[in-house]
Formats: structure tokens, sequence, C-alpha cells
């Protein structure tokens, strides 16, 4: 109906007068805009621009009168990425709407990050007449991605630092613990020879037995430490694993028919620092049993044994043989006394029983059930 | 013990005391000492010489951690069994260069006897006795693996 006659001729005028003040107010409003904007003439040479609004002016520094009837690539310079130049023009020759950012460059030669979107304008036959594009400055935008790009790459840059610092610190420690490991088992080793050598040395006698008492006692220690840090776990110690190898040694050389050595001991997982005190305990009640328990082809046995209990770790060492009081005298009593100290040190309890027949020795040593780690493995060469 | 008495024994060991108490330890338990090698040269020499029934060998030597080229040389002649003797067994790689298995130091004389007891059983071609064979790993059961130190260099592949 609209392009059918000539009827229409004067609505059609009354349309372009509305228009024509809508595009008045249109262009007022546009001109007071904050935002930078331009309209470019496509139809004609080089698609100059026919209009500019005053925060345009502003953004670019140029005049009204530089600005129009030249090309916008005049506010392109040498840093004004190709691609983004590419993609407009292709945009344009497509006459499809666009959004790119761009450096541009103002009339005194600094730039600026133009975001820029591009709209096509087209009459109502759908013809070409405009291209419009408001801009955005985003230069502070840009200025702050990069500085936080900065920031990000110069943080991970201290994060791999500090990452490499703390793996060779801890290949260090772990070479460092494997020394100090090394050194305590060959020490051990040297001290337990030494003493044996005198003892080879010693004519028989209380002298010798000495010795020969003192390299059992470090042997004792020594299977502590062969057992320490084997595991892995550098801070606990298995006391299962230890009464395997302490009750081999403990019965090697006895007659099984004459004296029967039973255990039952609980596989404990205990803190590192108390392995060497606790080993060097069991060692002297055991081997006090199995020496002293029994004289003259008495026969009989000995129960050791050792749980969990509401307070920590209770151990219990009983024989049926011809008790403490019917021992004889030992002038230095050294075993019972290391028991003693031993026990003290472990803030233990101990008790002496004196039943009828044999003894029975009841030790009850305090677990904390949370030590701290640290302590516990800090203080294992100590305590050893 | 008269069949253990004909092994014939080389110690490997630059401790001075060490040595001599093992010398001591083996002498009381009827073997018979070749010769006692503080480095690795002399060691291989040694070895050379008077092909030993059996090599117990620490790792630390005189000339640093070579008894693991020493186990290996040993070990090529097939009269000799090699022992380790160390309280670095970190550094065993998992082949064992050769060696039978491993008496840890500190070591006790038990685990000493028990050790020579079970290579000269084996030499004899016997069922070796399992018993009192603590303190002495079998090269058999392999390496165990460091949880401390996985990257070991010297652990060589693991299985």
């Amino acid at each position: 109906m609209m392009d059918s006659g000539d009827d229409t001729g004067s609505a059609y005028n009354s349309q372009v007068e509305s228009a024509a003040v809508d595009a008045r107010t249109f262009a007022m409003a546009f001109d007071a805009s904050p935002t930078p904007m331009v309209v470019t003439d496509p139809r004609l040479a080089d698609n100059p621009i026919v209009w500019v609004n005053d925060a345009f002016v502003d953004l670019t520094g140029y005049s009204r009168s530089e600005l129009e009837g030249r090309n916008c690539r005049m506010l392109q310079g040498p840093e004004s990425d190709r691609r983004a130049i590419e993609i407009i023009r292709d945009a344009m020759k497509r006459q499809a709407s666009l959004e790119v950012e761009l450096r541009n460059y103002r009339k005194d030669g600094t730039s600026f990050w133009n975001a820029m979107t591009i709209t096509p304008v087209r009459n109502e036959h759908g013809e070409l007449v405009y291209y419009y594009a408001a801009q955005a400055d985003m230069t502070e935008k840009h200025a702050l991605e990069l500085a936080m790009k900065g920031t990000n790459d110069e943080l991970a840059r201290q994060v791999n630092e500090q990452t490499a610092d703390l793996r060779a610190a801890l290949e260090q420690k772990t070479a460092l613990l494997h020394e100090v490991d090394h050194r305590v088992k060959n020490n051990l080793q040297v001290i337990s020879s030494l003493v044996l050598l005198k003892a080879r040395r010693t004519p028989q006698g209380e002298a010798r037995d000495a010795l020969q008492g003192m390299a059992e006692r470090i042997g004792a220690l020594s299977m502590v430490h062969r057992m320490l840090y084997s595991a892995g776990d550098v801070t606990r110690f298995n006391l299962e694993e230890f009464a395997d190898d302490f009750m081999s040694d403990l019965t090697a050389g006895i007659d099984p028919e004459r004296t029967a050595v039973s255990a039952e001991i609980e596989p404990i997982s205990l803190p590192a620092a108390i392995a060497a005190p606790l080993a060097l305990m069991l060692h002297e009640l055991a081997t006090n049993a199995v020496r002293h328990a029994f004289p003259d082809e008495r026969g009989g046995r000995i129960t050791i044994s050792a749980r969990r209990c509401e307070t920590g770790l209770r151990v219990l060492i009983e024989d049926d043989g011809i008790g403490l009081k019917a021992g004889k005298p030992n002038p230095a009593g050294f075993g019972c006394s290391l028991v003693e100290m031993v026990v003290k040190q472990l803030r233990g309890v101990i008790t002496w029983h004196d039943p009828v027949p044999g003894t029975r020795v009841e030790i009850v040593i305090p677990l904390q059930q949370d030590a701290p780690t640290g302590s516990a493995s800090a203080s294992a060469g100590r305590a050893s | 013990m008269s069949r253990d008495t004909s092994l014939r024994i080389l110690v490997v060991e630059d401790e001075a005391l060490i040595a001599l108490e093992l010398e001591c330890l083996l002498d009381d338990l009827g073997y018979v000492i070749v010769g006692v090698a503080g480095s690795s040269a002399e060691a291989i020499e040694l070895g050379r010489t008077t092909f030993p029934d059996v090599a117990l060998v620490d790792i630390h030597l005189v000339d640093g951690p070579t008894g693991i080229d020493v186990a290996r040389t040993l070990s090529l002649d097939p009269r000799t069994s090699v022992v380790f003797m160390t309280a670095n067994d970190k550094r065993i790689p998992a082949d064992f260069a050769g060696a039978l298995g491993v008496i840890a130091k500190p070591y006790s004389e038990r685990a000493v006897a028990g050790a020579l007891r079970y290579v000269a059983d084996i030499r004899a071609g016997l069922e070796p006795r399992p018993e009192g064979l603590d303190g002495f790993r079998l090269a058999v059961d392999g390496v165990p693996d460091d949880p401390i130190w996985p990257s070991a260099p010297w652990s060589g592949p693991k299985h």
C-alpha cells in the first residue's frame, strides 16, 4: 500500500518532517552524549567522516574540521593491530556490524585503546547510507590488565622460585637424614666392636662379663636403630617388629626344653624417641630373667607381654623362677637401677612383684596420643 | 661346623675396629680369613689372588662408596659368594650387584652367623635353614622402596 500510488505523498511528507525533527533531536542528544561517536558515509569516496560529537573531538584531540571529510584510518598508527584493521575492513566489505578494540592515536601522537562498535545504517530501501561507530577509551582497562598480568607473572615466578627452593631444601634434608642414619649405625658398630675387642682381651671374670653385658646393651640399642628409618616413617617405631628380632636374640642359645619363653606383643606404633630406652629396659628385664631366674638346671617359663592400656603401654615380664629374694645379691645392682632410670625417663611406673614362685615386673608407660611429630623426631637422636 | 669351617672369607671393611672384631668373630665361628681390604683396589686384588668362598663387603670404603663395584667384580668369579655388610643399604642397586644379600649394620653376632650358615647351605646345594636370618636380607627379596627418598638415583629400575 505505502509505495503503490501518489495519494500517499502527503503522508510521506509528514513522515519526513517528523523524521527531520527527530533527527535534529537525536543529533542534539548524540552531540551531548559523553560517549564518543562518529558517522561516516560509505557512498562518498574513501568512506569519509561526515559527523562527530564533542566527546569524539575531546577523545582524539582533532577539531571537527580536521576530522570531517577524512577516513577514520587517520587515527591509526604504528602500534595499531594489523589483524584488527583487517577485521574492520572485512566487516565493512560485508556491511556487517562489528565490535573491535584497536590502538588509535590522538592528534598529539599519544595512543589510546579504542573499543568501538561499528554499525551499518541503511535507508528504507535497505541501502547502506552510513556507518555509525560508538567508541570507548579502554586505555585504563588495558593498563590494569597489563598490571594484573605483570603481577600474576611475578607471583608465578615467586611461587616457582620458592617451590624450587623447598624442593632443594627437602633433598638436602633427606640426604642429611640418610647420612646421619648411616653414621649412627656405623658408629654403633664401631662402639660394639670396641667393647667386644676389649672383652676378648680381658681374662674371664667379672670385668669380662661386664664388658660382654655392655656389648649386649649396645646390641639392644643397635637393633632399634636398624629398625628406625627403615619403614619410611622416621617418627614412629613398631614394637611388634622389634619384638620379633628381640625374641630371636633372647632365645638364641637357651634350651627350649628347660626354659620356655613366650611373648605377646601387640603391634603398637610408638614414638621413635622412646624406642631406644624401651628396648634397653626390655633387654635388661628379659635377660635378667633368662640368666638368673633358673639357676642349677632349674626349668621354668618366662612370659613377656606388651599391650595398650588406658594410660598408655603396659609391659609385663613374668617368670616362675627362684624370685628376687632368692637370687644372688648383685653387688652393683646395675641392671635394676638401669631399668629404674629408664622407666623414670619414660615417665612410667614400675612395680616389682614377688609372687611365689617367681618374679613379676609390671611397667606402665604413658603414651601421648597426639605427640607432635616434630618434637618426637627431633628428640630421637638425643634419646638414643 | 665341619662343613662351615671350610669357608674362606675375605673381609672388605675400611673401619679397622670393625674389621678386627669381625675377624675375631669369624675365627670364633670357625671360618678362615683370607684377607682384610679397606679400599676397592685392595679388595679386588685380594679377590683375584685369594679367590675366597665368601666376601663380606662394606659399601663405604676408603675410596668412597665403591663397595658396589667391588661386589660386582668379585661376584664375577663363580667361586666367590658376595654378601654386603653395610649401614647404608639404601645404596644397594636393584640387582644387588651380584651379592646374595645384605647384613644390616649394626649387626649382631647371631646375624653374621645366620647369614654365613645360609651362604654355606646355598654353596653346598642344600635347602637353606630359615632360622636366625633376622638382620640378614636376601637379594631375592629385592630392594625396598624408600618412601623418604623415592627418587634415589642409585635405586635402579623399580619393579
